[in-house]
Parts: C-alpha cells; structure tokens; sequence
C-alpha cells in the first residue's frame, strides 16, 4: 500500500450544534446509499498545507457516517517532489521549463506509486497533479484495480496554467469519471473526459484553529507573544510573498494609524524552509517593519500554531487579507466565522466568501483597504454587525459539513443513484446576492 | 548581513517574580559592565529545534539588560541545505556519508557566506556545526576584533570521524567552545577554552503560560482524545531514535493494567531522511491497530498553546529516546508538575534524576512498569511532579541561562574592554 496517514477520529454528532438538525439528517440520508462504500483519498503529504487540513476532517468525517474511507499519501524522491513542486507553479502560471526527463521523473515515480496499490475501491479521489497520472499507471497493472469511480480533486487555479505542463497532464486526467474544480472559473473548457464538479473549500468550526476560545486565554496568548491585549490590532495571516502584499498590509497600518496611534499590527507569517523566495520576502517584511514595535511579525518559527491562530483572528478589530492574487484565500472565512469583519483583495475565491459592505470589504488598492479599515475602526457596532452577518453566511457555505454533502452528491451521481447533475456553488452564491 | 529575524521585545523585570530577586540583580550585575557590547549570534534557520526557541527568549533579554545583542540567520541553498545536514548528521554519528566532495561544497558555501559578515561586533557566538568554517573565510580583521564562540548543542562524543576532522580544523582557533552537557564533548578536542551552559525553557513563553480547563479539554477532544481518561504523550522529533513503534509497545503494556488509557504522540516536525519515513510510516500502521493511540503532526498545526495543552493534559509524559542532545521539552513538562518516563541518553539523565524528578527506563518493560506504576500511585505521581518542578525552577530556566552567557562574556572580553 501506499503511505499511511494517521487520523483521529470525528463525529458528525458534534456537529449538530452548529449546523441545525436538518443539515445532519440531510448528510445521514444522503451516506445511506452509500453505507460501506470504500473511499480512499490519495495525496501528496499529510504535513501541512490546505489539503491536508481538510481532508485530516473530511476522511474521519466519512468514515463516521458509515463509509470505509481512507486517506494514503504516496511515495516520492527528492528529484520527484522538486519536479511536482515546478510543475504546480507552472500550473499557476509561472514558467517552468519543461524537458521530457522531466516529465519522465514524474511519469515514473506514479508507475512505481502503482504498483503499492494493492486494492480496489468504490471510489479512488487523486488530490492535485502529483499522483494524476496514478489511475492510468494503475490500469496497466491491472485494470480490476482501477475500475472503481475515479475522481480528480484540483485544489489550484488553472486559468494561467503554462500549456505546456496542461497537455502533459490532460491525457491522464481524462481517464477520470470526475473532476472537481474549487470555482467555476479554474475549470478547464478543454477536459471533456471526466464530470466536472464545483467545490470549494471549507473549514472545520470545532478544530481548535477555529474553536471557541474564551477572550482571557485568547489575551493571555496575545500577552504571551508581546502583543498589548488592550491596545486594539489588525491582523493578516498568510504566506510572505508578493501575492499577500506584506509590504502593503504595513502600508495600510501606517495610514491607519494616523487616526489611531494606539494601532498594532500583527503579521503571521507561514513559513518553509525550502521557500527562499517565501524568506526574501520575510526579511523585505521585516525590514519595512524597521524600528516600530507596533508591527509584530511572528511565525510558525515562533511556535505559532492552531490555538495561536484562533485568538490572533478573534481579538483582532478587522482582519486584512491584502491579496493581489489568489487561490481561494480560506483565511477569510476562518476571519469571519469568528465574527469579524474582514478586509480583503477582490481577488480568486475571496469574492465568494466575502460580500462586500455586509460581511466587510473587497478592496483592491491599498489607500481603499486603509480607508476601510478606517471605517471599521470608526464604527465598532458597523464591525460587529458585519462579523456576525459573516458568521452566519459561512455557517451556511464554507463548513465541512457542506464540503462533505458536496462528496457525497458527487459520489452519488457518479454511481447514478441521482442523475447527472453539474454540482456548483452557484445556488448559494445566487441565494447571497 | 545575513537574514534577520523578527524578535518580540522582552522585560527582564517579569522573570523576577519566578526566578526571584537574586537571579534577577545578578543579572543586572553581570550586565553592566557589558553595556553597549555588540554580540551577534549566528545560526541556520531553524524551526521547531531548541536552539531556535531558546535564542527566541535569550536575544530580546539580553538585548533588554543594555547588550547589542543580534540573531541573524543563514540561510541555506538547496545544496548547502544537504550538504550540512550530511554534516550534521555525520556529526551526531547516525551516517558515513561524509566525503572530501562534500567538504567542499561546504567549505565553498562557508567562503560565501564570509562575505556577508559586513558588520564589526565583539563577540559572534556561531550555533552548531552548519555555519562554524565561517570563521575561517573572515577578513584578518574580523577574526583579530572579535572573540569566536563556537556553541555545539550537538552530542560530538559518537561523530564520525570524517565529519568530526572537517569541523575541528575550522574550530580550532575560536576563543571559546561551549557544549550543553559534559558528556557531550569529545576527548580529542582542539586546544580552545571550553564551558559546559545547558540549555533552558522560559516559563513565560506561551508553551508555559497557565491554561484553563475547558481549553485544554477543547484541544484534547478536537483530536478525538477523550479527557476524563489517562493520556501517555511523547512530543517528539519524528525519527527511529524516538521510536513510535515502542512507544505503542509499551502503550499495549500498559493497557492489560490500565484499560481506559490512551496515548498521544506528537510528531514535531516531518520525518526527513528515509528510516525516519519507514519509521514513521511504521508506526502509523500500528497505531491503527488501537482506538486510543493516536499520531498527531506539528510544523504547522500543533504551535506552543496546544503543545502545552497536551502537556498539562498528560497523566505521564515518555521519552522512549532521542537521537541527540536534550529533550527540553521534557523540561517544560515538569515545570507543569507532569511526571516523566525517560530514557537515560543525551542530556535527559541531567534533566530526569531516576526516582526523584521522575523515572528512568531502558526497555519496553521498565516503561511499561514505570508508567504504570505512577498511574495506579497518585501519590508517587505529585511527588514526582513537584520535584520535577523543583528541579527546572533551580537548573533549566531562561535567567540561569542568561547568567551562563553573560559570565562567557565577560571572561571573554573582560581585559580586552
């Protein structure tokens, strides 16, 4: 078999307090048909990063309303994993100069994760391009292994995708039964095989990242990392490069805080050892930072965690998510689903989380996000109406709850137990607005 | 200059209600005359080691009690980044690979990074082996101006002799050479003036600030562990050393006495090299065999605050073994009054005092039977606590630590001032 992960177990029970009655009865009866079901979810690591946040809830999830879900992680090399990490830039839209060795390391290193798969499942969802090229590689081992419904879970914007690395990749995609997209616009026009599907992500209410917390420990913690719990803040928490616009967050505190002089700054910063643009832009960061005190600059460096994470967002007076660029930005609806009212780009998925002048601002220069940020300073009853409105509207359409109903749908339809049907987050979207 | 890194400031004055008067005006004492003296400590990037947590508290002190004091970071190529974990690893005895091909590259990165050095200080305090042939590439100058302290928190006793030779050549005319332990340093070593300073947690960080119940329960149930019921954590680097798989072992053990018990065990950092990955892999079968064993992963999810919230949640904390150095969070668990399990190697026999500050094992059975015994002997386990407390307040606290260093100081630059 391929890599195991370790998992810890979920109730969908716990989640009944949050979601209402008829959520929990509408998943139950969803799962019936599916009762047994063996699902296994195949990605590239279980340490850190989006998806493996999702799916350490996802799987447990499934597997306590009566699916046989599992979650395994291939094998790769040092070589593969530079290979894979070029490839889903380029995907992005950064230009990778391909080589057919190149595409040869990724090609082999799927055959030899092939032949670790040793089972044959109801439903096989392959996460991101890594391990894409897994099911034709499978099927020429032995195509009773691979004749279950096979889904291809993309968790990256395509629309930039370099052609090149999208022509390597489609022939093995289109072997798939399903494709699933995070928006309706990263779908490629261009991938007829597979049944295209609209996810987006979504965030666990009762991990501790998002947890209530109660505002003594949430201050003891701010305490803890040099932050004055009784002078307000504004926060961004978010990888350090030219996307997130670090520099541009300091630019909005200082303009701020000519009208708040007690305003501090909290920059969280995610950071990889094997990111050396990631650290160019941390040091550009700390630099602008300069002498002011006022900007605390903290990281997983410091130790900074889950539970750090939760009382940083919660205590802050507005949370900025500055992106000029972006995948789906999650960050926003942990931010409101603490009840606070979030500034952010009007880029990638934030649209869809974030309705603008209800649940906060979309912005998209950084004199507007200071003039924002401003308001929201100015009239604290306007901030908490705006939290409390985007709590509920997350509550409705970014939970894992709602991403685990948008599986099992999926998986239903492919099954033909419901009939075809394009799943998309058009519905609540439309229901926003 | 190399990469900097953003500290919090810190206030000596908030340690005194801990640590006590006299710590504190020692401090003080040994400060003064080292006002205004420029020190930068130099080290890789680091996360989740001790040398990165400990410079974290001790830079903003000792920057607080009037010193120019400075951390700045190498950072590592892809290369660079492999090659000195080939040393590091040589270092610690756990491989041969080092090569004359890889000495170079080593070397040549050293030469670099030499170049970077482009602010006079007194004192360079180099952190582990990675950046230590810098020295060596200075400017004249540089090497006649400011006193070289060279701070190995690794174990050299079992290096290899391949990687121990390239290090002691680029060693061997720093002015000071300071090791954690006694038992750390090699008998062959270059004629360079030694200290022994341990390492130190600080209990004001948020790995030790006080926590109320219902967060700790929060934490514990959102990874599915069940807070009324015993819980046996190891927090631990992910490698053979720290041995998952006998960490289960003893867990199957210890649940034919005691059926409600369950075990966290906390991955610090990914498994990097390929035994830790089989290791690892290894274990997460096993774990699979048990409702109640459960494998959690650090880097990005478990920070500081659930860190401690598994301690204090913990009936016992094990270390079944280590690879190197001290496990100072065993440390921070005792300050929280937790019994510990531990096995004798590196700097644990300092921090764990056999039957006093908690228990000492060799085998699966001796932690079993120790575990054991302190869940079913209340007593035994406050017992153990309080002197494990006792034992941190007086040897493994951030102001001890700071006074080591300032002593080191000043007999560096005590005449040349």
């Amino acid at each position: 078999m391929l890599g195991s992960v370790p998992l810890t177990p979920k109730a969908l029970e716990d989640y009944r307090s949050v979601i209402g009655d008829e959520h929990v009865e509408e998943i139950r009866s969803l799962a019936e048909p599916l009762k047994d079901a063996r699902v296994l979810h195949v990605n590239a690591t279980s340490f850190g990063g989006g998806v493996a946040e999702i799916l350490m809830t996802l799987v447990p999830l499934m597997q306590d309303i009566g699916l046989q879900a599992d979650w395994q992680v291939i094998r790769g090399t040092d070589e593969f994993y530079q290979v894979t990490k070029a490839m889903h830039n380029s995907l992005q839209g950064m230009f990778f100069d391909w080589t057919p060795e190149k595409r040869d390391i990724w090609l082999r290193q799927n055959e030899a994760n092939a032949e670790l798969f040793d089972e044959r499942y109801d439903f096989v969802v392959i996460h991101d391009p890594q391990p894409a090229a897994l099911r034709t590689c499978v099927r020429e081992r032995d195509a009773k292994l691979a004749d279950g419904k096979w889904i291809w879970r993309c968790h990256i914007d395509l629309t930039d995708a370099q052609v090149e690395v999208w022509e390597i990749l489609k022939p093995y995609l289109n072997q798939y039964d399903g494709a699933i997209f995070t928006a309706a616009e990263y779908i490629k026009d261009d991938l007829l095989g597979p049944q295209r599907f609209v996810v987006p992500p979504a965030i666990d209410p009762l991990s501790p990242k998002n947890a209530e917390l109660d505002a003594a420990t949430s201050q003891d913690i701010l305490h803890r990392y040099g932050v004055d719990h009784e002078r307000p803040f504004i926060t961004q928490i978010s990888r350090f490069d030219p996307w997130k616009d670090p520099l541009g967050v300091i630019e909005v505190y200082r303009i701020a805080k000519r009208d708040f002089p007690e305003l501090q700054l909290l920059l969280i910063a995610s950071m990889a050892h094997d990111d050396p643009e990631g650290w160019a832009w941390y040091e550009k960061t700390v630099r602008r930072a300069g002498e002011d005190f006022d900007i605390h600059i903290l990281s997983n460096l410091n130790g900074v965690g889950n539970l750090e994470v939760n009382a940083f967002q919660r205590t802050a007076k507005v949370v900025i998510q500055k992106s000029v660029r972006e995948g789906f930005g999650l960050v926003v609806s942990e931010g409101l689903w603490k009840q606070r009212p979030v500034v952010a780009g009007r880029v990638g998925g934030i649209p869809l989380q974030l309705i603008d002048g209800v649940t906060g601002y979309l912005v998209s220069t950084t004199d507007e996000c200071a003039d924002r940020v401003i308001d929201l300073m100015r009239d604290p009853a306007l901030a908490n109406r705006m939290g409390q409105t985007g709590r509920e509207f997350v509550r409705e359409h970014f939970l894992i709850t709602r991403y685990l109903r948008d599986y099992l749908r999926i998986f239903r339809t492919l099954s033909s137990i419901d009939p075809p049907a394009e799943l998309a987050y058009g519905e609540g979207e439309a229901r926003a607005k | 200059m190399y990469g900097t890194l953003a500290l919090q400031p810190k206030v000596l004055d908030e340690y005194r209600k801990i640590s006590g008067d006299a710590a504190i005006d020692e401090i003080k004492r040994l400060a003064a005359p080292l006002e205004g003296l420029r020190v930068l400590h130099l080290s890789v990037t680091a996360f989740g080691t001790g040398v990165a947590e400990l410079l974290n508290s001790a830079v903003p002190v000792l920057s607080d009690i009037g010193l120019s004091c400075q951390w700045q970071v190498v950072r590592p190529t892809e290369e660079f980044a492999s090659c000195s974990k080939a040393l590091y690893r040589s270092l610690a005895g756990i491989s041969k690979e080092w090569s004359t091909q890889l000495s170079e590259t080593w070397l040549g990165y050293s030469r670099m990074n030499a170049e970077l050095l482009t602010e006079e200080f007194d004192v360079i305090v180099v952190h582990d082996p990675q950046p230590a042939a810098i020295r060596s590439f200075v400017s004249e100058e540089a090497r006649r101006k400011t006193r070289w302290v060279f701070r190995s928190h690794l174990d050299l006793s079992d290096a290899e002799p391949a990687g121990w030779l390239a290090l002691r050549e680029h060693v061997k005319d720093y002015d000071a050479i300071v090791f954690d332990a006694a038992a750390f340093v090699r008998d062959d070593m270059p004629d360079v003036p030694l200290s022994i300073i341990p390492p130190a947690i600080d209990p004001l960080g948020p790995r030790n600030m006080e926590l109320p119940r219902n967060t700790i329960e929060n934490v514990l149930m959102s990874y599915g562990i069940d807070p009324q019921r015993p819980l046996i954590c190891q927090l631990s680097p992910c490698d053979p050393a720290a041995d998952f798989l006998g960490c289960i072992d003893i867990y199957d053990q210890v649940k034919q006495d005691v059926p409600d018990v369950q075990m966290a065990l906390i991955a610090a950092n990914p498994p990097e090299d390929p035994p830790s990955i089989e290791h690892f892999d290894e274990a997460v079968r096993r774990s699979m065999e048990y409702v109640d064993v459960h494998i959690l992963r650090g880097t990005n999810e478990v920070g500081n605050v659930e860190t401690n919230a598994f301690q204090r949640a913990s009936s016992v904390v094990v270390q079944k073994g280590l690879r190197k150095g001290f496990g100072i969070w065993i440390s921070d668990a005792q300050w929280k009054e937790r019994p510990v399990v531990t096995a004798a190697s590196g700097g644990l026999s300092h921090q764990v005092i056999d039957g006093v500050t908690g228990l000492i094992a060799n085998t699966i059975d001796e932690f079993a039977g120790g575990i054991t015994r302190i869940l079913f002997d209340p007593q035994l386990a406050r017992r153990l606590g309080e002197a494990g407390h006792h034992h941190v307040q007086e040897n493994f606290l951030l102001p001890r630590f700071i006074i080591d260093e300032l002593r080191l100081l000043g007999a560096l630059v005590g005449t040349a001032r």
